[in-house]
């Protein structure tokens, strides 16, 4: 066990971990932030999409240590306080969680894209999202959310 | 799920020190940078190394930016004209970062075309342009679990003494399946590698070697700390990524083309390469006399594209039918070498 | 929000049904709060590793696990001979144990089990359990594996004489078949190949087992069939039942492949009971593809006969099934593969003979659309070839030969709701087809394809008569309802559902009402979610249990308000006189007036299938359900002919689902199913390496890297069109979208390839260098009407 500082959803947290931890496991099993998800071990999925200083990032494949001093969101970050992220309350309104597996990493996906573009075209997010697999949807309810999402945060 | 190997983490914060390192561990060591190639190599347990050694913290080996003068060394002479300037890209910079730099952009639209179509969005922000370059070869019969390897009895790249893709010989075929490679070596680039002697200049066509084992020059010890390519004017370059995702795969085949023209738009210097492949990407021999002098004209592209054909045989090594890899060599050269004829240029989805 | 649908029904005074709404469990799902089963962690939990073989086929002659046993962290090692009782989901082909006893029989099947205090600990014991094995002669070829004479069989016969290869033979006719072909002016005969693929849920399969001392043994696991894991961990772990308890968390994507009870259930259950700890298995994806019980490959030869009007006389169809290892659901298969074809196309004749092949590859089982995608791509590809010769549109083509409404098949199954037509108008219409149907440049086509499929099977799994499904109603006197439910929520949104039709029956706002579901303890019985059942099964009980509930608030609102208890209505959280807009109270008061009136406020609602839908042959039961759902879709593909690519650019999906009780949910169902078919139709294949490539049996790429799902990038555009028939049983005149969505997929692309360069896709998938190589033909390439090779005779006089 070595001793793994990291900021994560605004908190700063103390965790004692194997050395040869990912990220992931840290968030899942030493933080107990389970919203992020393992659905292919390493890498081809996307389910444990994380943001890490603003950028989108697989967290199975991730050392814990590289997490250290950067800004860790994951999906229990989106919220503002009580109130939820847009994208959030659009993907609720809009059917875009079927079984909510995949929905974890795309939220954040999605929070990266639109924190850097508040106005994306439907091919910005269709690109966006190419690296978080979903087998329920089919995709068109998730750009829709999205694109509901932007139009609220829109200027 | 599959658990990463026991290992001991480091984090250096200049080259020395990483060097240091990774003389001082010797085999139980291995650099890592973004670690979307090592990561699940290790979890396939292609590697165990006892000691990772982090070059995240190593500032210098950051930044992009235009560099008055050559590159430290001369190239191999295939591109025409000599440049008097070249840009500097440090081996840490994320493939993300590459492919959306303007200068990247706007001087090498191939390498930012490569650079974009590297795998998924969040492991473009991962990834390195140093950690893609030195990408381990793959194979269909390398790229699994231990338990899968165990049941097809291992092979001749790892942990056991036959080829499944040759069957009969010794020496390893896994493809290099990089993206931005290609580029690199058509681009004359040259990469720096640091070691315990110190510094040394490689160009990129020199860096890789044709065993699939460990495909490239660089010694366990050394790291590539950056790259320098020439910047050179009416220069065009173009990338074609086969694959049958637009998102996430590997190459099945690539073909980067760099042409430089001459004022009349004829032909100045021709460079192409092929890979997905063999273990080394290969550079298109007879292109630069064929091309010379010439209008890249349909006539002309068609004569190359053959020329391309004759000189790719894809193999078994990717699961993918060979046969058909072959016959889109020339597709894909066909369109590389119509994208630069027709001008150039950063467009959308250069891959299929 | 939804702005693509079709046609929709008269709301017939409903408020809450066919309204878009949230989902109960949405926020949960997008707030990351859901808790699937790998986010449970107990106290003092072990963790399980499974051995697995790495031969196809071979004798367990010797496992020692000393030295595993003896290694610090390991609690307890399992193997089959721990539990030696053989199950199987179909009663009447029980061949597969939680760990093999004897035998091996595809790389992957498992062997030992362990739980150790970690993961890596339980990795590392496995490799210190020694099985010795003796090889056998491996099977991959269903063709083959039927062939052989004589043994080593992969199963014993189950008489002496038979073929220990093969699971099941069905042969079913009716009518006059060779006649039909006979008097038919055209007969077209083509051989069909589809190829296997899997469910790929993004969550792979986790269990945790927890034996208490006082023999309660508590299972969690992300399964779509609760009830039958309860029923097989009993019997097979010689528990009694009532001291079983399943949870079933929410499950993140299951498609099929979660629908009978795995290895690693019964390990969880049985490392627990030995250790008195809880145990959790996570399976990594390679083991995922292992488990697979995924779509079998078809090996399909079709003849159809038609008049030179294009009215079908005879079909016949010879089927053989690459079944895998193990017969999961295969009996049932073998039945689906030619039985739930005879609609929505007439046929005054038919015949099917198919075959189940036992192989040495991971056990094939349902897959979304179970038995009848693989037959539906072959029929609707014959019936495109047969428009072509006779130049008849092949939406006319489908028109002519519509079954109706209210009528029974060739094989006498009862349908009753039919809105086929409507599907063939709307996609006609939306995806302007008669602009582009033959018109489109070289490289450019469309394509349609139509189908029909059950709404739940007419028969559990195993023989009883008690309902298929049931539903407990619970109100407490803040106005809340509670609904305890034994089906599965796995995404497709069951338990907002229930919620729906309690909302709609009792006036309940929404955010009063809780669905607990998923809890063998204290839900009642439901079959699970497979098979298209659950809408119309709970959403039939649900009502009832409503509908009881308020007839006793209406009595003791109206005995208060001196009125007759039909002029008290239940809407929008209050309680209203008919008429009489100012005599109203909250619900909350109308529910305690009730209470005071008859006690504790509850009520059950169950529902039975009809038992005369079907013919009395033997095997009529096996494809019979109390309603079927129709689609039809037109898919535009683009080909690149010098490279193979085709790019579906979109599919336009109607579907006729009876009835959207939430119109969101089932535009999502449709996307979701036509993607799943796009992606078999474009990409998948479940595949396995031969002999001479390394290692024979051996899965080509277990991961996600090579086994290619689509990306946002690949997947086509969806337009929902949702077609309203309105079912006569069906809960509002609901019917199913969850899996009919995606059969015609796959034929309307292969249609539309033909459409955009004249070549014909008969093996899938459709992949470029397939595409590539039909181009490289000498006859591939151009349209060639008439040409049709597959034109076998052309009789008849006129």
């Amino acid at each position: 066990m070595e001793v793994v500082r990291l900021r994560v959803n605004g908190d700063e947290r103390v965790c004692g971990v194997p050395a040869h931890y990912t990220l992931l496991e840290t968030l899942r099993y030493g933080l107990g932030l389970t919203g992020s998800k393992q659905g292919c071990d390493k890498g081809d999925c996307g389910a444990c999409t994380v943001i890490v200083d603003g950028r989108a990032i697989l967290s199975c494949i991730t050392p814990v240590w590289e997490a250290e001093g950067r800004e860790v969101r994951t999906v229990e970050g989106l919220a503002n306080g009580t109130e939820t992220h847009p994208v959030q309350d659009e993907f609720d309104l809009n059917g875009a969680a079927q079984c909510g597996f995949c929905t974890p990493g795309i939220l954040c996906s999605s929070v990266a894209l639109l924190d850097g573009n508040q106005s994306p075209t439907r091919e910005e997010i269709r690109k966006a999202l190419a690296g978080n697999l979903c087998r329920c949807t089919g995709y068109e309810k998730i750009y829709d959310a999205v694109e509901a999402a932007a139009a609220r945060l829109g200027p | 799920m599959l658990r990463l190997p026991p290992f001991r983490y480091h984090r250096p914060g200049t080259v020395e020190e990483a060097i240091s390192l990774l003389a001082r561990f010797g085999e139980d060591a291995l650099p890592i940078a973004g670690g979307t190639d090592l990561m699940p190599n290790m979890k396939h347990r292609l590697f165990t190394p006892a000691h990772v050694v982090s070059l995240n913290g190593i500032a210098a080996m950051r930044g992009i930016g235009a560099v008055n003068g050559p590159p430290p060394a001369s190239g191999n002479g295939r591109v025409s004209r000599a440049a008097d300037r070249h840009l500097r890209i440090g081996a840490l910079e994320t493939l993300a970062d590459v492919s959306r730099h303007p200068l990247v952009r706007h001087h090498l639209t191939g390498l930012a075309d490569a650079a974009g179509l590297v795998a998924g969005p969040q492991l473009r922000n991962m990834g390195t342009i140093g950690g893609n370059v030195c990408l381990d070869t793959r194979c269909t019969y390398y790229n699994q679990t231990e338990f899968w390897r165990d049941a097809l009895g291992y092979c001749l790249k790892k942990d056991g003494t036959v080829c499944h893709v040759t069957r009969v010989g010794r020496k390893c075929v896994a493809a290099h399946s990089a993206d931005t490679p290609p580029n690199l070596i058509a681009l004359d680039a040259m990469l720096t590698l640091a070691g315990p002697d110190g510094t040394r200049e490689i160009t990129a066509a020199d860096f890789f070697v044709t065993d699939g084992i460990w495909n490239t020059r660089r010694a366990r010890d050394e790291i590539l700390t950056e790259i320098r390519i020439p910047i050179v004017e009416r220069r065009r370059s173009a990338y074609r990524k086969l694959r049958q995702r637009h998102s996430i795969d590997f190459p099945l085949l690539s073909v980067a083309v760099v042409a430089d023209f001459a004022d009349d738009e004829t032909v100045a210097g021709l460079a192409g390469v092929v890979s997905a492949l063999g273990a080394r990407p290969r550079v298109l021999a007879g292109w630069g006399e064929m091309a010379a002098g010439e209008r890249l004209s349909g006539d002309l592209i068609e004569a190359l594209a053959g020329r391309a054909w004759s000189q790719c045989r894809p193999l078994d090594n990717i699961i993918v039918d060979p046969e058909w890899r072959r016959a889109m060599v020339p597709v894909y050269v066909r369109r590389a070498l119509g994208e630069v004829a027709g001008g150039g240029g950063l467009r959308e989805g250069a891959g299929e | 929000m939804n702005r693509r649908n079709g046609p929709r029904a008269p709301r017939d005074g409903l408020n809450t049904i066919g309204r878009p709404m949230r989902k109960v469990d949405g926020l949960a799902k997008a707030t990351g709060r859901a808790r699937y089963t790998d986010d449970i962690r107990l106290p003092g939990m072990l963790h399980g590793k499974i051995l697995r073989s790495p031969h196809p086929h071979a004798r367990i002659v010797a496992i020692d696990t000393s030295r595993a046993e003896a290694l610090a962290g390991v609690h307890a090692v399992v193997t089959g001979r721990d539990m030696p009782t053989a199950y199987g989901i179909i009663p009447w082909t029980p061949d597969e144990y939680p760990l093999c006893v004897d035998k091996v029989r595809y790389i992957g099947d498992g062997v030992a089990a362990v739980a150790a205090v970690d993961e890596d600990t339980a990795i590392a014991a496995l490799d210190l359990i020694d099985v010795t094995y003796e090889e056998l002669p491996a099977y991959l070829d269903p063709h083959e594996a039927i062939a052989t004479e004589a043994g080593p069989y992969i199963h014993e016969p189950r008489k002496p004489g038979w073929n220990g290869n093969v699971t099941k033979v069905v042969k079913l006719e009716f009518g006059d078949v060779d006649g039909g072909l006979e008097d038919a002016d055209i007969v077209v005969e083509n051989d069909y190949f589809f190829e296997g693929t899997t469910h790929t849920p993004i969550e792979p399969h986790c269990a945790i087992g927890l034996a208490e001392g006082n023999g309660k043994l508590t299972v969690w696991s992300a399964t779509q069939v609760p009830h039958y894991l309860h029923r097989e961990l009993a019997r097979v772990l010689d528990v009694d039942p009532a001291k079983v308890r399943v949870i079933q968390p929410p499950v993140g994507g299951a498609f099929g492949g979660k629908s009978e009870p795995f290895d690693l259930e019964f390990c969880v259950a049985k490392l627990s009971m030995m250790t008195g700890r809880p145990v959790k298995i996570l399976y990594t994806r390679e083991e995922v593809f292992y488990a697979h019980r995924g779509r079998h490959p078809f090996h399909m030869r079709y003849r159809t006969g038609a008049t030179r009007e294009g009215m079908l006389t005879s079909v016949d169809a010879e089927i053989v099934l690459d079944g895998g290892a193990y017969a999961s659901f295969g009996l049932v298969t073998t039945y689906y593969s030619g039985q739930l074809l005879t609609a929505p196309y007439q046929m005054p004749a038919y015949r099917f003979h198919s075959t189940r092949a036992y192989t040495n590859k991971p056990a094939c089982g349902p897959k979304r659309g179970h038995g009848s995608v693989q037959p539906r791509f072959a029929i609707e590809v014959q019936l495109d070839r047969i428009a072509e010769c006779l130049s008849i549109d092949p939406i006319e083509l489908r028109r002519r030969n519509f079954i109706g409404s209210h009528t029974r098949t060739v094989n006498d199954l009862r349908v009753t709701s039919n809105g086929f037509l409507e599907c063939l108008e709307e996609v006609e219409r939306a995806s302007g087809w008669k602009r582009k149907y033959r018109r489109l440049p070289y490289g450019r086509g469309v394509g349609v394809a139509g189908s029909t499929y059950i709404t739940g099977t007419n028969y559990p799994i195993y023989p009883n008569e008690m309902p298929q499904s049931g539903v407990q109603l619970q109100v407490d006197r803040s106005g809340r309802v509670a609904v305890f439910s034994g089906a599965s929520e796995i995404g497709q949104g069951v338990d907002s559902m229930v919620a729906y039709v309690v909302a709609e029956e009792l006036g309940v706002p929404l955010e009063h009402i809780r669905v607990l579901a998923g809890d063998t303890d204290f839900t009642p019985v439901d079959l699970g979610a497979y098979s298209s059942r659950v809408t119309f099964m709970l959403g039939n009980a649900c009502i009832e249990a409503s509908r009881k509930l308020k007839a006793k608030v209406q009595e003791a609102v109206a005995e208060a308000w001196e009125a007759k208890p039909r002029e008290v209505l239940l809407a929008g959280g209050w309680a209203v006189r008919a008429g009489d807009t100012g005599t109203s109270m909250p619900l909350r008061e109308a529910f305690n007036l009730a209470e005071t009136k008859f006690g504790t406020l509850g009520a059950t609602g169950s529902y039975n299938t009809p038992k005369d839908v079907h013919g009395s042959y033997r095997g009529a039961t096996i494809g019979a359900s109390p309603a079927y759902s129709f689609t039809a879709h037109v898919a535009e593909v683009e080909v690149d002919p010098e490279t193979g690519f085709v790019t579906v650019d979109k599919i336009w999906i109607a579907h006729d689902c009876g009835r959207a009780l939430n119109p969101v949910l089932v535009a999502g169902q449709m996307e979701g199913s036509a993607y799943m078919g796009f992606a078999e139709a474009i990409m998948e294949e479940q595949i396995f390496k031969s002999a001479n490539q390394g290692r024979e049996g051996l899965h080509n790429a277990p991961s996600l890297l090579d086994y290619r799902i689509p990306t946002s990038l690949d997947t086509p555009a969806l337009e929902s069109l949702i077609v309203e028939s309105i079912d006569p049983e069906g809960p509002y005149g609901a019917k199913e979208a969850g899996e009919g969505p995606l059969h015609p997929s796959i034929p309307a692309i292969a249609n539309a390839i033909y459409d955009a360069v004249g070549v014909r896709m008969d093996a899938l998938p459709f992949s470029p260098p397939r595409v590539w190589r039909a181009l490289q033909a000498p006859d591939g390439g151009r349209w060639a009407p008439g040409r049709a090779k597959e034109v076998v005779g052309v009789g008849g006089s006129q």
